[in-house]
């Protein structure tokens, strides 16, 4: 089975041919294979919003390849226009897009780009709505009504409906609070299980990472700097700091603990379970 | 794309052009365009050529700058020559085909127009390439002040247009980011006749409308969070100041245009 993104050598500069050409990626081999929940995180700049750009053609890689399930995305519009419907790109604050005079309208934009019947449509739009938790009378209002989390969610709602091979998201969980935040992100790990569907999640928390990603892409300074499983990645916990990123603050601790003597597991990623295991200990102890 | 835009912006430096006071920049860059039209033959426009050359050098603005300013004039630059050539009857004919004659006059006259634009934009464009926009519209604003007597609210027109020049970059940037999620979307924005195109730029401007709205109202309320209350009272940080690199730009330019006239009067008018 073909790779559903594959990248070969790709660079991108912007400004190319002035003196101040900016490597913004470089050199990137990457390939996210069908089914997986990848994660990439990066600092500020290090090229993760400008390499997940090249994932549906938006941008051109200045040297390399990218190729879609095999196929050069570049080849001919026509193959660019089809890997936009494979890989549904939800960008940083998605709310941005919403334009409709309804909900509904407006999550049927993409399907409806695609060329589906009015059936089909609708079908969708009800599924992606449920997907993302909207409730049916918040469809016929328009997407200027809602709150700001509901209006991410519409957003959300909006990539799904195209029902892509690939759904990449952006920072899904930026400028949210706490419980928005793991509503989305419980949201999205709900699809994946239900469509099979492959995930690639960008952020820059290693928590949100952690909790969702199976594997890790590390960028840094528009290279790949590290790359696996989230315990691989993870247990470079002096390196990712270099790169101004950080191991979840639960996975800290429980380094830290270790470092004590105590015998505590290093690959707790998730603050539940942290404590799941503290509580053990406690009981343990007192038994 | 659009970020290619370079007419109207600003080239950071420090030199004597830079420096100038932006009033002065302001009045003697409008001078000096009158001048361009004062022109009657080559000499003097030789003249205006020469000054322009020798404002650029002591810019420092680098010559693929200037060139960059010319270039989205260039169609009509082609245009007004072409009409020239072929519209502008006088003289030796020196070229003719069917009812096409070129003659001595046409040629000229080509010319010349030709050479007052691109001297036109270049003086036009390094005003803007030395002064920020803030600093130039700062000037207009002064320069405007005695229109006050009319109850016209000079400062307030100011600061919009500051505001404007401001947000021009931050809103490119928004429309780039809008149209990239839509496409992701698979709006298609590049195929299809004007009703189809214009249509497709819906799920672009409305987002856009939104966001500026929402932008204009916070900007509102920061400033008047920092006490804003417009105009009156209202005092700068940077005084502007006339000084001897001032005047001795004006006494250039006032050089240049007794220049111009005397060569206007010695030699035959070409337009």
């Amino acid at each position: 089975m073909t790779d559903p993104i594959k990248l070969i050598n790709v660079s991108h500069y912007y400004s190319q041919g002035l003196p101040v050409q900016v490597a913004a990626v470089k050199n990137i081999n990457l390939t996210i294979k069908a089914g997986e929940a990848v994660g990439i995180i990066g600092h500020t700049g290090s090229g993760k919003s400008t390499l997940i750009s090249h994932f549906n053609g938006l941008l051109k890689p200045s040297e390399g390849t990218v190729l879609v399930d095999g196929e050069d995305i570049h080849k001919d519009k026509e193959t660019l226009r089809r890997s936009r419907f494979k890989i549904g790109l939800c960008f940083q604050y998605p709310e941005s897009q919403l334009f409709e005079e309804t909900v509904a309208k407006d999550i049927a934009f993409g399907p409806g780009n695609m060329g589906l019947s009015d059936s089909e449509i609708a079908l969708r739009v009800e599924r992606a709505a449920e997907f993302v938790g909207l409730k049916r009378e918040l469809l016929s209002k328009s997407p200027f009504d809602l709150s700001g989390g509901e209006k991410r969610r519409a957003a959300i709602a909006g990539v799904m409906a195209m029902e892509p091979e690939v759904l990449v998201l952006d920072e899904p969980a930026a400028g949210l609070d706490p419980r928005g935040k793991n509503e989305i992100l419980r949201m999205i790990m709900n699809y994946r299980e239900q469509t099979g569907s492959t995930i690639v999640f960008v952020s820059h928390s290693m928590e949100d990472i952690a909790a969702t990603a199976e594997r890790i892409i590390v960028m840094n300074h528009g290279e790949i700097a590290l790359e696996g499983t989230v315990d691989e990645v993870f247990s470079h916990g002096e390196s990712l700091r270099t790169m101004g990123l950080n191991v979840p603050e639960i996975t800290r601790i429980f380094m830290m603990l270790r470092q004590r003597g105590i015998d505590v597991p290093s690959n707790i990623y998730s603050v539940e379970e942290g404590a799941r295991i503290l509580r053990g200990l406690a009981e343990g102890r007192r038994g | 794309m659009v970020r290619d835009i370079t007419f109207g912006q600003y080239y950071p430096g420090s030199s004597a052009v830079h420096k100038m006071d932006a009033r002065m920049k302001f009045v003697l860059t409008f001078g000096m365009i009158v001048c361009i039209f004062v022109c009657r033959n080559f000499f003097s426009l030789g003249l205006m050529v020469l000054f322009t050359s020798a404002a650029v050098a002591v810019s420092r603005i680098p010559l693929k700058m200037i060139l960059k300013s010319i270039k989205p004039v260039a169609v009509i630059l082609i245009f007004t020559g072409i009409l020239n050539i072929f519209y502008t009857k006088g003289g030796e004919t020196w070229f003719s085909f069917w009812k096409i004659s070129v003659t001595e006059k046409g040629v000229y006259t080509a010319v010349f127009t030709m050479i007052r634009i691109i001297v036109l934009v270049i003086i036009s464009s390094l005003l803007t390439y030395t002064t920020t926009p803030t600093m130039l519209t700062d000037a207009l604003e002064r320069l405007l002040s005695p229109l006050k007597v009319f109850h016209i609210k000079v400062h307030t027109l100011a600061m919009m247009m500051t505001l404007a020049l401001r947000f021009i970059p931050t809103l490119i940037e928004e429309i780039e980011r809008i149209m990239n999620a839509q496409k992701a979307r698979g709006a298609d924005l590049e195929s299809g006749g004007l009703i189809r195109r214009a249509k497709a730029l819906i799920p672009v401007f409305v987002p856009l409308m939104v966001s500026s709205f929402r932008r204009a109202y916070e900007l509102a309320f920061a400033m008047t969070c920092r006490c804003y209350t417009g105009g009156d009272g209202r005092t700068r940080m940077k005084q502007m100041k006339l000084g001897l690199r001032d005047f001795i730009a004006l006494t250039v330019c006032l050089a240049v245009l007794a220049g111009i006239i005397t060569l206007n009067h010695f030699f035959p008018k070409v337009i």
